[in-house]
C-alpha cells in the first residue's frame, strides 16, 4: 500500500476534514465523494477505499473519491456541508441524519440473505442461566452504549419482559453493566466468566474460538434490526445517484462479489426501504435520541 | 456496530486471542495483532528455537509479519505511533543476547501499554480515549496467556479492570445525541490495577532468567513454580486448510464401497485427522497429518515462522515440534503429496524409509513427539493411506501415454520427454519418470538439486517424485525452490545443457502440465455439498468404528476416537452455514463425549446406550440439516 497513515495523522486529518483518495480519471465536472466510517485498522480501510473507488469510477463514469471520517457525526456533517455525497452509515445514525439533514437511504447491506439482523443475550451453557429473569443482580457486558444490536435492542428485551422499567433504568436490574468496546470484547468477557451475560449481534458468537462457541448459548433475541446502509445527501443529482446505486447493485453479481470485501464485507446490497427503519426510529425516540 | 463486527468477521472470521488452547483440528482465525505485539510474540517463539534464528528475530521487528494488515513492520510503526525508545531492544538483538532481548522487548510492550493508557487518561474526546484503550488492550494481549496460566485471579482482576476502563471512557453518542461523560475516578482506579501489575511483572529492571521465553509474569517466573503456558503459534502462522480444498480420491470409494464397512480404514482416516496421536505442541495446536497433507495432497498455505521458509514447507525435525529430535539444521522441506502412496515408496524426500509403516511411525514418534502408536493404530493408518489414489486425468492412459484430449503442444513435449540427452547421461526424462510406472522409478538420484552440506558430501540424492497431479502442487523440488513447472524445465535445460529451444521448453512444459493435470483437482462445494457437510460426514464415519471397537471393549482406541471426534464435531459446528442447526451438532458432540466418559468409568452399558443415541441423532440431523 502506498499510503501509510498512522492513527494520529488520521484523526488530525479527519478533524480537519477528510483523508482523500481521489481516483485518477480524466478531469470531469462531476465527481462523487464517498465518506467511510473507520474500522479498527484505518490503514486497511484506505487500501480498500482505493480499490472500490477505482472500480466505481469505471462503472459510473465519473471520478470517485473516498475518504475516512472520524465517526458517524463527521460523516453526516460532510453530507450536510457537501463535502460528501454518499456515506456508509449505521441504522441508528441514519435515522438521526435523516431527521437532521434529510439524508436519503439508498442501499441496505445484506447478510445471510437478509437486510436485517438481531441482537441476542448470550450466556455460558454451564451458567444455569436460562431466562432473562435469571440475570437479576448479575453482571452483563454490552458492546457499546450506542450500538443497536450490542445494547439498545438487547436491552429492549429486558424492558419487554418487564424486568427493566425503561432506558436508563437498567442499573436497578443488573449487578454491573459494562460496555466492553465491541462485540468480541463483550463476548470474550462472558466466555471467560468475567461477566454472566453479553448483549451482542446474533453472529457475535462466531467471534469466539470454535471451542468457546460450543460453550455458549443465547437466551433471548431481539426484533429484527435493519442492517447498515448507504445514504446520500439530499440534493445529490438524481441521475448520478441512480448510476451509483446501479453500480453498487452490480456487486451482487458473481463476477463482482469479490469486491464486497472492500466495503465492510456484506454478502450484498439491496435497495433500501425507508419504512424498514421505523423500528429504529421508534427505538431512537424511546432512548431520547430522536425527538 | 454490525459494520465493525462484519468487518472483523469477514476479514478474519472467528477470532481468538491467541492461536492456542483447545484440542481441535479446526483452528480459530485470529483477530489482527498490532505490529509491535506481533513482533513480541514472534520474538518469544523464535527465541525458543535452537539454534536461535537471529535474522528472523531482527526481521520480526523490521518487517510486517506475514499476512499482516499493516504495511509496515513494528519498528516503522512505532516510529509513527510511539515515543518509546527502541534502541535498547535493537542493541540486544545485535548483541544476540537472548535474555536481554526478552527483557527489552517485554519492557517495550509494557511501556507501549502505559503510553496508550496515558493517552487515554489525557484525552478529552471519547473517540480518542476509546481508541487509546482499545490499542492498550490490544497490546496487553501479548501478555495475556502468560498471566492466565500463572495467576488466574490476577487475569480476572485485570480482565475486569479493562472492562471498567472501557466502560468509563464516556460516549460521544450518536451525532451528539445520547452522549455520556467519562467517569474519571473509575478510569483511574482501573488504570491503577493494570499499571500496578505491569510495573511488578513486565516493567521490572531485572527479569528472572528464562529457560523458555514466554509471556509469564516475572513474579511467576521468579517463583520457580512449574507453570505451563499453553503452546501457541506466533502471528503470521497459517495452519488453515488450503483453499480450494484438494479432492480426495480413495480407491474403495471409487469402487462404491462404503467406508463405514471398512472399520480399520475408517479408524485410520480418523487417526490421519487426529492431533491426539502427536505430542505437544502439535497436539495442543490441533495439528494432524491432514494439516499438512490436505485430503491426501499438500497444503500450499501452511506456514509456521521459524519452521517454514515459504508457504507449503516445514522443517519437522527442528526445535519446535520435538526438541529431542532437533537435528539443528535449517532444512525445511516442501510438503509432498501422498496421492498414490502405495506406488510412491520408498518414503521421505530422500527415500530413506523403505516401509510406509516405519516412515509413519517416525512421523508420529520422532517428528511430532507422540507416544508409541499401537500396532492397531499403525495398521489402521497404513490401511487408510494405501487407499489414496492419483487424480483421474482424461489426458493420460493408464500406462502414462497422452490421449487425444491432450493439447498438441503436450504431444510434442511428450517426444522431448522420451528423448535421451547427453546431459542426462544419455537418458531421457522418462528414464526416471517412467510413464507406465506412475512417472517414477522408486529410486533416489543426485541430480544436483541439493547443495552439499559439507565438503565431499554425498547426500544429495532425492527420491524420484511422480509427475501425476503436480499441476496443483507447486512449488517444486524438495525445498520448493522452483515456483512453476516451466521453471523446472528451465532448470534441467540449463543445468543439464539440454539445449532446448524456447518452443521446445514450452512444449515440454505443456507435457508436464498435461501429465500433472486432473479432471477434478478440487473439492467442489455448493449449497448442498458444504464444507460442514463434508466434515460432518467424515466425523460420523470415523465414529462408525465404534460398532467394531465397543464390542471388543477396546477402551484405548475408543477414547482416542471419542476425544478426537467429539472435539472436532463441536469445533466444526462453527463452520456451519446453517447456524440454527448448530445446537444439535453440539448435542451430538456431547453424546459422543458421553461414550468416552462411560468407557473411562468402565460402564459399557452406558457407553452402548450413548452410542445408540448418537447414531439415531446423527441420522436425524443428516435428514433435517441437509
Amino acid at each position: 500500500m502506498a499510503i501509510h497513515l498512522n492513527r494520529r495523522t488520521m484523526l488530525a486529518l479527519a478533524g480537519a476534514g477528510v483523508v482523500s483518495l481521489a481516483t485518477p480519471l480524466a478531469a470531469q465536472d462531476t465527481a462523487l465523494r464517498l465518506a467511510f466510517i473507520p474500522q479498527e485498522n484505518p490503514e486497511k480501510l484506505l487500501g480498500d477505499i482505493e480499490a472500490i473507488t477505482g472500480w466505481l469510477a469505471c462503472e459510473i463514469g465519473v471520478p470517485v473519491e473516498g475518504f475516512v471520517t472520524i465517526d458517524h457525526a463527521a460523516a453526516v456533517e460532510a453530507l450536510r456541508n457537501g463535502d460528501a455525497d454518499i456515506s456508509f452509515m449505521g441504522a441508528l445514525p441514519f435515522v438521526l441524519a435523516e431527521a437532521e439533514i434529510g439524508a436519503v437511504p439508498l442501499l441496505s447491506e445484506v447478510y445471510r440473505d437478509a437486510p436485517s439482523y438481531t441482537g441476542r443475550i448470550f450466556v455460558r451453557r454451564d451458567s444455569g442461566i436460562d431466562a432473562l429473569a435469571d440475570l437479576r443482580g448479575r453482571d452483563i457486558a454490552f458492546a457499546d452504549p450506542i450500538s443497536e444490536s450490542g445494547y439498545l435492542y438487547p436491552l429492549a428485551e429486558f424492558v419487554e419482559a418487564g424486568l427493566v422499567e425503561g432506558p436508563g433504568q437498567a442499573e436497578a436490574f443488573f449487578g454491573r453493566i459494562f460496555f466492553a468496546g465491541g462485540y468480541q470484547q463483550a463476548m470474550q468477557a462472558m466466555a471467560e466468566g468475567l461477566v454472566d451475560a453479553a448483549g451482542a449481534s446474533q453472529y457475535a458468537d462466531l467471534l469466539l474460538t470454535p471451542q468457546q462457541q460450543a460453550e455458549v448459548t443465547w437466551i433471548a433475541e431481539s426484533a429484527p434490526i435493519p442492517s447498515h446502509l448507504v445514504i446520500a445527501r439530499p440534493g445529490l443529482d438524481a441521475a448520478l445517484r441512480d448510476r451509483f446505486v446501479d453500480a453498487m447493485l452490480r456487486l451482487n453479481e458473481p463476477e463482482h462479489r469479490n469486491k464486497l470485501r472492500y466495503l465492510y464485507g456484506p454478502d450484498g446490497y439491496v435497495r433500501a426501504d425507508g419504512a424498514a427503519y421505523d423500528g429504529v426510529r421508534d427505538m431512537a425516540r424511546q432512548y431520547g435520541l430522536l425527538r | 456496530m454490525i459494520r465493525d463486527f462484519m468487518g472483523v468477521l469477514l476479514a478474519t472470521f472467528a477470532a481468538a486471542f491467541v492461536l492456542s488452547g483447545p484440542v481441535s483440528a479446526t483452528p480459530a482465525k485470529e483477530a489482527p495483532w498490532l505490529p509491535e505485539a506481533a513482533a513480541y510474540r514472534l520474538t518469544l517463539f523464535l527465541g525458543n528455537l535452537a539454534p536461535l534464528p537471529w535474522g528472523d528475530v531482527e526481521a520480526a521487528w523490521s518487517e510486517p509479519y506475514r499476512g499482516s494488515e499493516f504495511s509496515t513492520g513494528a519498528l516503522a510503526w512505532l516510529e509513527g505511533e510511539s515515543g518509546v525508545d527502541t534502541d535498547p531492544l535493537l542493541d540486544a538483538i545485535a548483541g544476540e543476547d537472548r535474555q536481554m532481548v526478552f527483557a527489552e522487548a517485554t519492557r517495550l510492550i509494557a511501556r507501549r501499554i502505559e503510553e496508550e493508557l496515558d493517552r487515554a487518561v489525557a484525552a478529552e474526546t471519547p473517540a480518542i480515549v476509546q481508541q487509546a484503550v482499545r490499542t492498550a488492550r490490544g497490546l496487553y494481549r501479548a501478555f495475556e496467556d502468560g498471566i492466565a496460566a500463572a495467576d488466574p485471579d490476577a487475569a480476572r482482576r485485570l480482565g475486569l479492570a479493562w472492562l471498567e476502563l472501557n466502560s468509563s471512557t464516556g460516549s460521544a453518542g450518536v451525532l451528539g445525541a445520547g452522549a455520556t461523560p467519562a467517569d474519571r475516578d473509575t478510569q483511574e482506579a482501573a488504570r491503577a490495577v493494570i499499571s500496578g501489575y505491569l510495573a511488578k511483572n513486565y516493567l521490572v529492571d531485572d527479569f528472572a532468567p528464562r529457560q523458555t521465553l514466554s509471556s509469564l509474569p516475572d513474579s511467576a517466573a521468579a517463583s520457580g513454580r512449574a507453570i505451563e503456558v499453553p503452546p501457541s503459534l506466533p502471528p503470521g502462522s497459517d495452519i488453515f486448510d488450503q483453499d480450494p480444498l484438494p479432492l480426495l480420491v480413495l480407491n474403495f470409494e471409487e469402487q462404491g464401497i462404503d467406508e463405514t464397512d471398512l472399520p480399520l480404514v475408517a479408524y485410520g482416516d480418523m487417526l490421519f485427522d487426529s492431533a491426539q496421536i502427536f505430542g505437544s505442541p502439535a497436539r495442543d495446536l490441533g495439528l494432524a497429518c491432514s494439516t499438512c497433507h490436505n485430503r491426501s495432497d499438500v497444503n500450499q498455505r501452511l506456514f509456521i515462522p521459524g519452521a517454514s521458509h515459504q508457504p507449503g514447507a516445514i522443517d519437522v525435525d527442528g526445535a519446535f515440534f520435538n526438541p529431542i529430535f532437533n537435528d539443528r539444521r535449517d532444512d525445511p522441506l516442501d510438503i509432498p503429496s501422498l496421492r498414490g502412496l502405495r506406488f510412491t515408496g520408498p518414503y521421505g524426500r530422500d527415500g530413506r524409509f523403505a516401509s510406509l509403516r516405519n516412515f509413519t511411525r517416525n512421523v508420529i514418534v520422532n517428528e511430532f513427539g507422540g507416544d508409541e502408536p499401537t500396532p492397531f493404530m499403525m495398521d489402521a493408518l497404513v490401511a487408510y493411506m494405501l487407499e489414496f489414489d492419483f487424480l483421474p486425468n482424461s489426458m493420460l492412459t493408464p500406462d502414462g501415454q497422452l490421449t487425444e484430449a491432450a493439447p498438441e503442444a503436450a504431444k510434442r513435449g511428450e517426444a522431448i520427454f522420451n528423448t535421451p540427452f547427453a546431459g542426462l547421461g544419455d537418458r531421457s526424462c522418462a528414464s526416471c519418470h517412467i510413464p507406465d510406472a506412475n512417472f517414477l522409478d522408486r529410486r533416489a538420484h543426485d541430480i544436483g538439486s541439493v547443495a552439499p552440506a559439507y565438503e565431499g558430501a554425498r547426500a544429495g540424492a532425492m527420491d524420484t517424485p511422480t509427475l501425476l497431479g503436480t499441476a496443483y502442487t507447486a512449488p517444486y523440488f524438495h525445498d520448493g525452490s522452483l515456483p512453476t513447472l516451466a521453471a523446472v524445465v528451465d532448470w534441467f535445460d540449463e543445468t543439464k545443457s539440454l539445449g532446448l529451444t524456447g518452443a521446445e521448453r514450452a512444449d515440454l512444459t505443456a507435457y508436464l502440465q498435461a501429465v500433472g493435470a486432473a479432471d477434478e483437482p478440487y473439492e467442489a462445494f455448493d449449497t448442498e455439498n458444504t464444507a460442514f457437510r463434508l466434515a460432518f460426514s467424515e466425523l460420523t464415519t470415523f465414529a462408525s468404528t465404534l460398532d467394531t471397537l465397543l464390542p471388543r471393549r477396546d477402551a484405548k482406541h475408543i477414547l482416542l476416537l471419542t476425544d478426537t471426534v467429539a472435539a472436532d464435531l463441536a469445533a466444526d459446528a462453527s463452520t456451519m452455514s446453517n447456524l440454527a442447526a448448530r445446537p444439535e451438532v453440539y448435542m451430538l458432540a456431547e453424546r459422543l463425549a458421553e461414550v468416552g466418559d462411560a468407557v473411562r468409568a468402565d460402564d459399557w452399558v452406558a457407553a452402548e446406550t450413548s452410542w445408540t443415541a448418537f447414531k439415531s441423532e446423527a441420522d436425524a440431523i443428516e435428514e433435517r440439516a441437509f
